[in-house]
């Protein structure tokens, strides 16, 4: 979660593996969005440490008509470069710069925009290249500053544009090994279908590492008008977000160089909405999803309108969620939420409504500013800057999205559906980790865990 | 995808089994020697290295004689019955 390892293909490839996309509008009138890959990284997993694929290309994808095809790619694409031939180490002294002797494998990488233009070719425009990432984070002796290294990768490409790609601390928050052990959730377990004392949650990915593609663009640079909406209510005010990478058709195995791609490329990850295809999505289309687009998505609705999910929670949760188990119509609210956008008309002053393709994308109104105070669970807590407005690095998607499936926002399509008791408590019980943190600028996303100092393999 | 002609393919299939010219029946190696079996005429100077990187030849329907070839960023497609025929024996 909210998408690492969530399908039977690119869990054998897990650079390509994109586990969450973040979009949330920043100060400055601008929009960060982060993509993140190698899901749950050991932070000790050297010498060869985590990386970025070179025969990998890593898209950020705006769609700002509705149609569900991007309108705006931001494309990185990265070259690894060994400079001391004769050591098998990563580093052969501290790394104290990112151009220091000391350290023996590093990445650049080049950021490419495309604009799609309808009835002609895209336009496509280098943004930077050879910019370079930082190293893992490996300890006290080998990266002794680390928070200096990571703040020196950050790249001002001009024109308001800032980039950084690079290790850092997975934000995501979850308690994996309860959940698909049946969907146990601990501080309810006593609750079970198989029941054991209720406990605290234990979040999976509390000392995770993964790799980054963050970009923070001003905001007009996104809109179909060019413009900074102010008007919330505007449709020009939205945009859908989604992350997504790509790999050439065919791989041919090379004697000394790994991997060599040939052919178009193809894509192998795709990630809009946290969790969609992993707890929506049947395994058997998993990976067909992985490799469609959201304009696409039409023939997914059906797993939306009918959630797995929700007919699990009454069976495995016994007398728990009686007026879920009632509900037998199509969940309007989530095919709203996951796939439309939220129409105007149903939470005053708010609307992220992208017209009726249904696709999968992250849809942020970038007319909303962000909010002073966060609350964690987003539009169901009243904060409009929230989820499923975008997505923030502190919010609650776990917690989001099992209230939501149970019900929560069922009757904002029909105010006569009143949610069950448990709806508005029940949690996985990881949100509390005094161990998440982040940084309070670009690219905001919390520093890597030595490995140093997380030893043991997760 | 490009439109081809089995004369532009041959040339460019001759240079790419120099390098790896895979085959989706059987998994095996399109020889130099098997492309230069054909009626087309030797690669000019140079035309070889017009071609991007590895190419990769795949027998998408044999019975169809429907062939693909992946060659840097982009896929060809043509019909051919007489190559697939001879490559599968090749092949053989």
């Amino acid at each position: 979660m909210s998408s690492h390892r969530e399908a039977p293909a690119i869990s054998k490839d897990p650079v390509a593996d994109n586990t969450d996309t973040y979009a949330w509008r920043t100060p400055g009138n601008t929009v960060t969005i982060i993509t993140n890959y190698l899901p749950v990284e050991a932070p000790a997993g050297g010498p060869n440490f985590y990386e970025f694929d070179d025969t990998c290309a890593y898209n950020v994808n705006i769609d700002n008509d509705g149609d569900g095809k991007p309108d705006i790619t931001y494309q990185f694409r990265f070259k690894t470069v060994i400079t001391n031939p004769n050591t098998f180490l990563y580093n052969t002294g501290p790394i104290t710069s990112l151009d220091s002797a000391n350290w023996n494998r590093r990445q650049t990488y080049k950021v490419t925009k495309i604009e799609y233009r309808r009835g002609r070719k895209p336009r496509t425009t280098v943004l930077g290249r050879g910019l370079a990432s930082p190293p893992c984070n490996i300890g006290p002796r080998s990266t002794p500053n680390y928070a200096s290294l990571a703040s020196a990768a950050v790249a001002d490409l001009g024109s308001g544009v800032k980039v950084f790609t690079g290790q850092c601390a997975d934000a995501f928050f979850v308690d994996l090994g309860a959940v698909f052990d049946l969907a146990t959730l601990r501080p309810f377990q006593n609750l079970h279908l198989i029941p054991t004392a209720a406990a605290d949650g234990r979040d999976a990915l509390a000392q995770a590492n993964v790799h980054t593609i963050a970009i923070q663009v001003p905001i007009a640079d996104l809109t179909r008008d060019r413009k900074v909406p102010t008007d919330p209510m505007s449709p020009a005010a939205v945009i859908g977000v989604w992350g997504a990478s790509y790999r050439q058709k065919a791989r041919i195995r090379s004697r000394d160089r790994g991997w060599n791609g040939t052919g178009p490329w193809m894509q192998v990850s795709r990630l809009g909405n946290p969790l969609f295809n992993e707890v929506i999505v049947p395994m058997a289309r998993k990976d067909e999803w992985n490799a469609s687009s959201p304009a696409d998505d039409r023939s997914f609705a059906k797993y939306v309108a009918r959630p797995e999910l929700a007919a699990l929670l009454p069976v495995l949760y016994p007398g728990v969620f009686p007026n879920l188990a009632a509900l037998k119509k199509d969940r309007a609210d989530l095919l709203a939420v996951l796939l439309t956008g939220i129409p105007s008309g149903l939470i005053p002053g708010f609307q992220n409504f992208t017209g009726t393709t249904q696709a999968d994308e992250l849809r942020l109104n970038v007319a909303i500013p962000p909010a002073p105070t966060p609350n964690r669970l987003g539009l169901l807590g009243g904060d409009l800057a929230g989820f499923p407005n975008g997505r923030r690095l502190t919010d609650d998607i776990v917690t989001i999205e099992l209230r939501a499936v149970a019900g929560a926002t069922y009757p904002l399509v029909d105010p006569t559906f009143t949610p069950d008791g448990a709806v508005s408590v029940i949690e996985d019980g990881t949100f509390n980790n005094p161990g998440r943190t982040f940084r309070n600028a670009f690219p905001y996303i919390g520093l890597p865990y030595a490995g140093y100092d997380v030893p043991a393999a997760m | 995808m490009d439109p081809v002609t089995r004369r532009s393919f041959l040339i460019k299939g001759s240079a790419g089994a120099v390098g790896a010219a895979g085959l989706a029946a059987g998994g095996l190696a399109l020889s130099s020697a098997a492309a230069a079996d054909t009626e087309e005429p030797d690669l000019q100077p140079g035309e070889a290295a017009d071609v991007p990187g590895t190419v990769l030849v795949e027998i998408e329907d044999a019975a169809t004689g429907e062939v693909k070839i992946l060659v840097g960023e982009r896929e060809v497609s043509f019909t051919d019955t007489a190559l697939v025929a001879k490559v599968l024996r090749a092949a053989r």
